[in-house]
């Protein structure tokens, strides 16, 4: 039973990954993001900023734009926890993706700058 | 005249039943098309269900649908971090916050805001469902106007749903996609497939290739109409 079940979950997954809209790679954003909101620990922070990285690097293979947010989510994580330089790289590429993004963006660039925050 | 009564009396009941009508994407939500706001802020929402849970469940899956349907949406753990950081710690709080200041601080064209009413989760053998009411709205930063709602009751189950599988296999996939759903992180598939149902209600947005070209696109506006004549 439990090798039927793993291949049938593999089989699974693999259909249930299937996009209804091709435009985004979203990988299991989802997933990570719930899991990190329901237990907030270090284990799966990490798992969830691992799933960045992985829609960044698969969004690239596949020759399409990173997601809305992604770029900027990866970025912040990284100025919490002291990365600045880092994570405002991470700001500026949501930016040259996205110029709906250049307003917050921006101000809390120059607000890290002026060592405000 | 027994003709008339009887054509009369199938009108009323459908009438009374609920008959399901449908309108365009642009009669539906014209301000959508005359503003075209390119970027949405989610806010968290009100939950006003007997699940804890369900806050959770819409914050983390309501991006990736509503992206994709083409609008740039703020990453939402940062909008809400930077809120917490201002004083704001629930959704009531972060959702009186007035438009006005979504627009300066953060950019917004346009905000989402969501109540809860009802999350209701069902696991039988075969299949799991997620039944869920909201109250959705979306309204300009710039004229604080309704561009857009939502206050449907959404259902969606993983019996017979976009896996499209037949046969053994689909059984097998079935019985095992709601064993691995029933687990408390799984219903996150269900509830991204609620937002999707939820936001194909949208015009798309500037980033989706149909952008524009929807406004024609026939949505299901399911009326309970009481002594409607038809």
């Amino acid at each position: 039973m439990k090798k039927l079940l793993m291949t049938s979950l593999a089989v699974v997954l693999l259909v249930g990954c299937a996009p209804t809209n091709n435009m985004y790679y979203w990988g299991n954003y989802s997933v990570s993001l719930y899991d990190f909101k329901k237990d907030e620990d270090e284990k799966t922070l990490q798992a969830h900023r691992d799933q960045l990285l992985i829609i960044m690097k698969e969004s690239a293979s596949q020759n399409k734009r990173v997601p809305p947010g992604v770029n900027a989510e990866y970025g912040y994580y990284l100025l919490k926890e002291g990365k600045e330089a880092e994570g405002l790289e991470y700001f500026d590429k949501e930016m040259a993706l996205y110029p709906e993004c250049h307003v917050l963006l921006e101000k809390l660039k120059s607000e890290y700058a002026r060592g405000k925050k | 005249m027994k003709a008339i009564a009887s054509i009369t009396l199938v009108a009323l009941l459908a009438g009374l039943a609920g008959c399901s009508t449908y309108v365009t994407k642009e009669e539906f939500a014209p301000k959508m098309y005359t503003e075209q706001p390119a970027s949405i802020l989610v806010l968290p929402a009100i939950n006003k269900t007997t699940a804890a849970e369900a806050k959770a469940y819409y914050l983390t899956t309501v991006a990736e649908p509503l992206a994709n349907m083409g609008y740039y949406v703020f990453p939402i753990e940062v909008v809400v971090d930077l809120l917490q950081q201002e004083g704001l710690s629930d959704a009531e709080t972060m959702q009186a916050v007035p438009l006005q200041k979504f627009k300066d601080y953060f950019g917004a064209d346009a905000v989402l805001y969501v109540t809860l009413t009802n999350w209701d989760t069902q696991y039988l053998v075969l299949s799991g469902s997620v039944k869920v009411k909201t109250e959705c709205t979306l309204k300009s930063t710039r004229t604080g106007e309704e561009l857009w709602y939502y206050n449907k009751e959404v259902s969606v189950s993983t019996e017979g749903s976009s896996y499209g599988q037949s046969g053994l296999a689909g059984l097998i996939a079935k019985v095992v996609t709601t064993a691995v759903n029933t687990a408390s992180q799984d219903y996150v598939p269900l509830a991204r497939q609620v937002s999707e149902q939820i936001f194909a209600t949208m015009p798309y947005g500037k980033y989706h290739k149909d952008f524009g070209k929807d406004r024609t696109a026939k949505i299901e506006k399911k009326e309970k109409v009481e002594n409607k004549k038809n």
